[in-house]
């Protein structure tokens, strides 16, 4: 018998536990949103990203967006960047190639890193990021700075709402390689409980909202 | 370590089916906590950590107010209570679709079995670069200790674990390792063993270690790490971290391993919802944690990074005897910590007095539980039952009842200390009849009245750190007795 079965047969043989748990009335999302209307949730995940640690810029239009990119980019002669597919900023290639930015997707050496994103947590302020082919994940971890760009209308109230959104499309979870929310600058409190940011992720993240 | 008491005894043939599940040093529980008792240095760094820990989870769990907090940890409680009903049934779907997605799944039955499949993976994949990020469950099999009598180096990549791996250490804390460190002392560690040009500054300290450990990651060869949850539905290895580390293990190495609890399977995407986001608001009063990963196996076709196989070691050691008891309560833990935080004998003895990975309430319950009652004697007394773990916690585990239940236990196993059970045996006899305990009740007001301020021999841990009361000038069984007879003097 293997290991397996036998830790499947030790737990079958057991009385099952919390026969009695009573089912659940209502299942609710951890942050309730009242105001759900567009401009309201642009709002609330704007204030709860900044309260991360994020800077988000909203910007009128793409070419807005691509300015503010190149910005961000300064003098830096290379970028990590998803498959511009995925970035909803029409313009931005011609705009990376006319500065001389060369696009890469895995060199530890670059500073920032463009990405797309599937959505936006209003409750909580997160991205939700998903990998796959031509979204790699180095992208959004390795570089100091991390850009994401995300539609406005891809903000939804929380991840419980993104969560049903997907499954109410019948989009299977793991049709994703992998699936993540991200949470503002990677951070740390593991020297006597100072705050300090940029531990192994980027230290930086900005959303630019379309 | 002080060697000369409590040093468990030889294990013996026959006792083949008890074999501890953890190899630990609680029944050092009491000295160890004096020595804390007694450090300046570690009683400030307990006092600020689990006191900005305890006071940011109330405000975050109850922003919206606290019916609403509590009914999220209503909801917590019973996604994990669901998971445990069905756990074996969940398991095999959990295996099945983990296994669609393209990792493989391996079973082990207690801690050498674990640490031997990782080891054999380990060579199968002539791995000799290995990173790890932060896993309590690794610390609880002893994996580091397994993997390095190999001749193996394994690098912790979690800051915390990092410090504590670098000064010969082990973790105090199940979220944050280092916290009984002060940030001199961790400057001097550093300066001393890494070569870092001085500095007082938190951020440089990091910086440092940034740079250092990148290059560990893109070196390495085979990633190791635990995970929070495993969502049985859609064969999700979810992984709640907010270094950054957690994602490179996960990317950067062509092999990764997951060691993971076979308790940590919950069976739909909104239970995970609900119980990523209660576990970041309880440990630390975080919204998420700034990285909140489903993985849904390895590098696909057309994809440029990600690991190229990912093994998931569902691991058994102990947790399926648990299961079958009166505290299979203890297997809905999440890891939060807040029972640590807001424990006052944890915020006053720290986690290392615990001799055990799993410290405060919750490591009182589980360590004697996987290390066995005899190898903890002291643990289940390390509470005051003041319930304020019950209280914080996430999934409402009844840490209290548990503690309780244990002490019975200890009683029952003949492990109850011998003067603690002389006492109660006089107790009984003298309750039982009615004037023996009329004359002893007497016989106590005059003798505490003339008491010494001290009391003498094994009766001094008492009056050590506070005095003896004096006695009532009248009983409350007198009082009683008045008041039945209306001669209440009051």
């Amino acid at each position: 018998m293997s290991s397996r079965d036998r830790i499947l047969g030790r737990l079958r043989a057991a009385r099952q536990p919390f026969a009695d748990t009573p089912p659940l009335a209502e299942r609710r999302a951890m942050v309730p949103i009242e105001d759900t209307s567009p401009a309201g949730l642009q709002r609330r995940f704007t204030s709860e990203a900044e309260k991360l640690g994020c800077t988000v810029h909203s910007v009128e239009s793409a070419a807005q967006g691509v300015r503010q990119i190149l910005n961000l980019l300064g003098s830096d002669t290379a970028v990590l960047s998803w498959d511009l597919a995925h970035i909803p900023l029409p313009g931005l290639a011609a705009a990376l190639d006319g500065a001389g930015i060369r696009r890469a997707v895995d060199d530890p050496s670059v500073r920032v890193g463009i990405t797309g994103a599937d959505a936006g947590l209003a409750g909580t302020g997160g991205l939700v990021l998903t990998t796959g082919e031509g979204k790699p994940r180095l992208v959004s971890l390795l570089p100091l700075v991390h850009i994401a760009v995300l539609q406005a209308g891809r903000i939804v109230p929380t991840f419980e709402a993104w969560v049903e959104g997907r499954r109410a499309a019948g989009l299977a979870f793991g049709a994703a390689s992998t699936l993540m929310v991200v949470s503002g600058p990677s951070r740390t409190g593991d020297i006597a409980n100072i705050p300090v940011r940029g531990v192994h992720g980027p230290g930086a993240v900005h959303v630019i909202i379309v | 370590m002080d060697q000369a008491r409590g040093t468990p005894p030889a294990r013996r043939q026959e006792d083949r089916k008890k074999i501890p599940h953890m190899d630990v040093d609680s029944n050092q529980f009491i000295p160890k906590a004096r020595i804390a008792i007694g450090d300046p240095q570690l009683q400030a760094a307990l006092a600020v950590s689990t006191t900005n820990s305890i006071s940011a989870r109330a405000e975050s769990l109850f922003a919206f107010g606290r019916e609403h907090g509590e009914h999220m940890r209503q909801q917590a409680a019973e996604a994990k209570r669901r998971a445990l009903r069905h756990l074996p049934d969940l398991l095999e779907q959990a295996e099945a679709r983990m296994q669609a997605n393209g990792m493989h799944v391996l079973w082990a039955e207690d801690a050498s079995e674990a640490n031997r499949l990782v080891l054999d993976l380990i060579d199968r994949h002539e791995a000799r670069r290995i990173v790890k990020s932060k896993s309590t469950l690794t610390e609880e099999i002893g994996l580091n200790t397994a993997l390095e009598s190999h001749g193996l180096d394994v690098l912790e990549t979690d800051l915390g674990a990092y410090i504590v791996q670098i000064a010969g250490e082990h973790p105090s804390h199940i979220v944050g390792p280092a916290l009984h460190m002060s940030k001199d002392t961790i400057r001097d560690l550093f300066v001393r063993e890494l070569a870092m040009p001085p500095t007082d500054d938190a951020e440089q300290m990091t910086q440092f270690v940034r740079e250092r450990l990148r290059r560990a990651f893109l070196e390495a060869d085979l990633g190791i790490c635990g995970g929070n949850f495993i969502i049985a539905e859609t064969g999700s290895l979810c992984l709640s971290t907010n270094e950054g580390n957690g994602r490179m293990v996960t990317t950067l190495p062509r092999v990764l391993v997951a060691i993971v609890g076979i308790e940590k399977v919950v069976e739909t995407v909104e239970d995970f919802t609900t119980l990523a986001q209660m576990l970041s608001r309880s440990n630390n009063g975080q919204v998420m944690t700034v990285y909140t990963q489903m993985i849904h196996g390895p590098r696909r076709p057309n994809e440029t990074d990600g690991p190229e196989e990912i093994y998931v070691i569902l691991v058994d050691n102990g947790r399926s005897a648990i299961y079958a008891t009166a505290y299979a309560e203890a297997l809905a833990c999440i890891r939060c910590g807040a029972c640590l935080s807001a424990c006052p004998v944890y915020r006053t003895a720290g986690g290392h007095a615990y001799g055990s990975i799993y410290s405060g309430p919750i490591g009182a319950v589980i360590t004697p539980l996987l290390a066995g009652l005899e190898n903890a004697t002291p643990l289940p007394y390390a509470s005051s039952l003041c319930g304020m773990c019950k209280d914080v916690c996430p999934v409402r585990i009844d840490l209290p009842r548990m503690l309780l239940d244990l002490r019975h236990d200890l009683v029952e196993q003949g492990h109850s200390p011998a003067l603690w059970s002389m006492g109660l045996r006089s107790w009984a006899a003298a309750s039982g009849a009615s004037r023996l305990f009329t004359l002893a009740r007497r016989g106590a007001r005059w003798g505490l009245r003339l008491a010494p301020r001290r009391l003498p021999g094994p009766l001094d841990g008492w009056t050590r750190y506070r005095n003896l009361p004096p006695p009532a000038s009248r009983s409350f069984y007198e009082l009683w007795r008045d008041r039945q007879e209306g001669r209440d003097h009051e």
